[in-house]
């Protein structure tokens, strides 16, 4: 198997390097349990998506290629009732993958139709996903909120919020976490962790062994997954979703995944193509099938959008 | 009974009147800081709807938009004006809430915020605030002026009658401990202006914690004076301004915290723009000291009698 300086370590894998399925004692098998071919096609329209919009020439915009299996897997495992606050680069996705076609997507980054005109600027109450506040980390607190407005209505429901793990070094971040520990809230936090953030190792800036030990050690569930593992992603957020909504407190999720904007990231880093890789070897994928799925998310895209630079 | 447990009583009569409505802050589940969550605390059917949140400020504000986001009410307790200062932020984001949802959420977040001198806490405590709150576009924000009339404000407050607009409702803390017997029960029409003396020589206008010293300097004197309570700091009751200013010509403000830079700017700019030709002699600000203030002095974060009498003297003799 493929090793390399992207690959986290301690992390059980459910999809190892090569697209191998890493069966486990009690663990179901996921080609019975979830739609892979669906997942694939939740992060390739993904993936096209985010392409369009760094075409886009958004200021200060970064891809968020690499990062799919945590969004695709959201938008698959929530309730379209629950909402979920993500960050800038993410609600984009989950937009379109609750049902917002991509166009106004686009359209609403670039017309600046909506507050700032910026992705993430306003929240979608029509497909229940939260705004970014200008405030760093603020969003976290609004999620906090939601989620004790559901407790406080026992709704078996679940608030997620979405966030990078620069943003555990924020305060509203430590103090988010202490009053869902200390009121059990039904939040879900979903850290994406780079091992290299801006090239130095984690540990330089946020202490501990990782952002899940941390979460640990205030009481709170966690669980430490590779983010390019798409199947070890899904089981663990499923495993944190199901724990809000019956009622056992926060849980965070934290999913290592590499950017794929670096030069040297190994092809198995990107979560699109280790499902692939899968799917390929279950007779499940041909290049015909990627580009009629490419082309069905660029049809739904403004004609300017699908010309590629 | 003191203003205190009348706001207690209130906010459990508010939390009783609509199960969507949940009371934050720091400690609140032991009653908050001034003991103004305790009559909910002690109801077993409200004490599920209290929630005692983090020293930070920013998070019980971040926490109320998430409330309000899902459908709720949220009324924050806040220990003092100042932890305004510290969630700033927080509360610019939350005054944004519904310009950041087309519309489609809103914001209708109580926040009861004790200001001023009164309970002997100097430095940030001696604050008012309202010169620093009044500008947000999308906050309302109120004053109390009349210690009776604190719970009826407060509930005038938590109506939501003019928008469900995220509300500060400033409570002067020398208004707190003070027993004034029955409380008004609900407050008369209009909320934002009110007329307590009449007098034709000079007006002078005041709210929060300097009212009741402008009235002692307007009661002490022999000229005729009007005097204007603002209950509604943000947004103003411009139309009304006007008019009380264009009646004398001759205008005096009172109001707590320093003068420059403040609300009272915003007064004499208005009257100077909308009511130039009626003036009859300088518009005179008169505010407390700028701070900090020691514990023992803090006390003159607020104009002195004199100082108003002076005022008033001025203007009339001009």
């Amino acid at each position: 198997m493929e090793q390399s300086p992207w690959d986290p370590e301690g992390v059980t894998p459910r999809l190892d390097a090569s697209g191998t399925i890493v069966l486990a004692d009690g663990a179901p098998d996921p080609t019975a349990t979830i739609d892979l071919r669906g997942f694939y096609r939740a992060m390739v329209h993904a993936r096209c998506l985010d392409l369009a919009l760094a075409r886009a020439g958004l200021p200060m915009w970064a891809p968020a290629a690499g990062e799919e299996a945590v969004t695709a897997s959201c938008a698959s495992l929530c309730d379209p009732n629950e909402w979920i606050y993500a960050g800038v680069r993410d609600q984009p996705a989950l937009a379109m993958l609750r049902g917002v076609s991509p166009a106004s997507v686009l359209a609403g980054h670039r017309d600046g139709a909506r507050y700032r005109g910026a992705p993430g600027g306003a929240s979608l109450p029509g497909v229940n996903l939260g705004h970014v506040p200008e405030t760093l980390g603020l969003y976290l607190g609004l999620a906090a909120g939601h989620a004790h407005a559901l407790k406080l209505e026992r709704a078996g429901q679940a608030t997620v919020a979405i966030f990078g793990e620069g943003l555990t070094t924020v305060g509203l971040y430590r103090e988010t976490v202490s009053l869902a520990v200390a009121c059990d809230l039904p939040l879900v936090l979903l850290c994406k962790s780079q091992l290299w953030p801006e090239a130095a190792p984690a540990e330089a800036a946020v202490f501990g062994e990782s952002v899940a030990e941390r979460a640990r050690a205030v009481g709170m569930g966690a669980r430490r997954v590779d983010g390019a593992d798409p199947v070890a992603v899904y089981e663990a957020i499923e495993w944190a979703l199901s724990r809000a909504r019956y009622g056992r407190g926060p849980t965070l999720v934290e999913a290592v995944i590499t950017q794929l904007i670096h030069p040297d990231v190994p092809g198995h880093r990107d979560p699109i193509e280790r499902l692939r890789r899968h799917l390929d070897r279950a007779g499940q994928w041909t290049p015909t099938m990627q580009d009629a799925l490419e082309a069905e998310l660029r049809g739904q895209l403004p004609r300017d959008e699908e010309e590629a630079p | 009974m003191i203003v205190r447990d009348q706001l207690a009583r209130r906010l459990a009569a508010l939390l009783r009147d609509d199960p969507r409505r949940v009371l934050l802050g720091e400690d609140a589940r032991d009653g908050g800081m001034l003991g103004l969550t305790r009559a909910c605390v002690e109801d077993p059917e409200l004490e599920a709807r209290v929630i005692g949140t983090p020293l930070v400020p920013a998070l019980a504000l971040a926490h109320a938009g998430g409330l309000a986001i899902a459908g709720l009410r949220p009324i924050v307790a806040l220990p003092s004006a100042a932890a305004l200062y510290e969630g700033f932020a927080a509360l610019r984001e939350l005054c944004r809430l519904s310009l950041c949802t087309d519309d489609e959420r809103s914001a209708p977040a109580l926040l009861l915020a004790p200001c001023g001198p009164g309970l002997g806490l100097g430095g940030d405590g001696a604050d008012e605030l309202s010169s620093l709150l009044a500008p947000l576009s999308g906050l309302r924000v109120l004053a109390c002026s009349d210690p009776r009339e604190a719970a009826a404000l407060v509930r005038e407050a938590a109506e939501f009658t003019a928008g469900e607009q995220p509300t500060v409702v400033l409570l002067p803390r020398d208004q707190l401990f003070v027993d004034v017997g029955d409380p008004v029960d609900t407050l008369e029409e209009p909320v934002a202006l009110r007329r307590l003396r009449h007098g034709d020589r000079a007006t002078v206008f005041c709210w929060g914690a300097a009212t009741a010293r402008a009235l002692a300097a307007v009661d002490a004197l022999e000229v005729a004076v009007d005097v204007i309570e603002l209950r509604a700091l943000s947004p103003l009751d411009r139309a009304g301004l006007v008019a009380a200013a264009a009646r004398t010509g001759k205008l005096v403000i009172a109001h707590p915290g320093p003068s420059a830079f403040g609300v009272a700017a915003e007064l004499a700019a208005l009257f100077a723009d909308a009511a130039i030709l009626h003036l009859d002699a300088p518009v005179l600000r008169v505010g407390g000291e700028a701070g900090p203030l020691a514990r023992d002095t803090e006390g003159r974060a607020l104009p002195s009698v004199a100082a108003i009498t002076e005022a008033i003297l001025r203007v009339v003799t001009f």
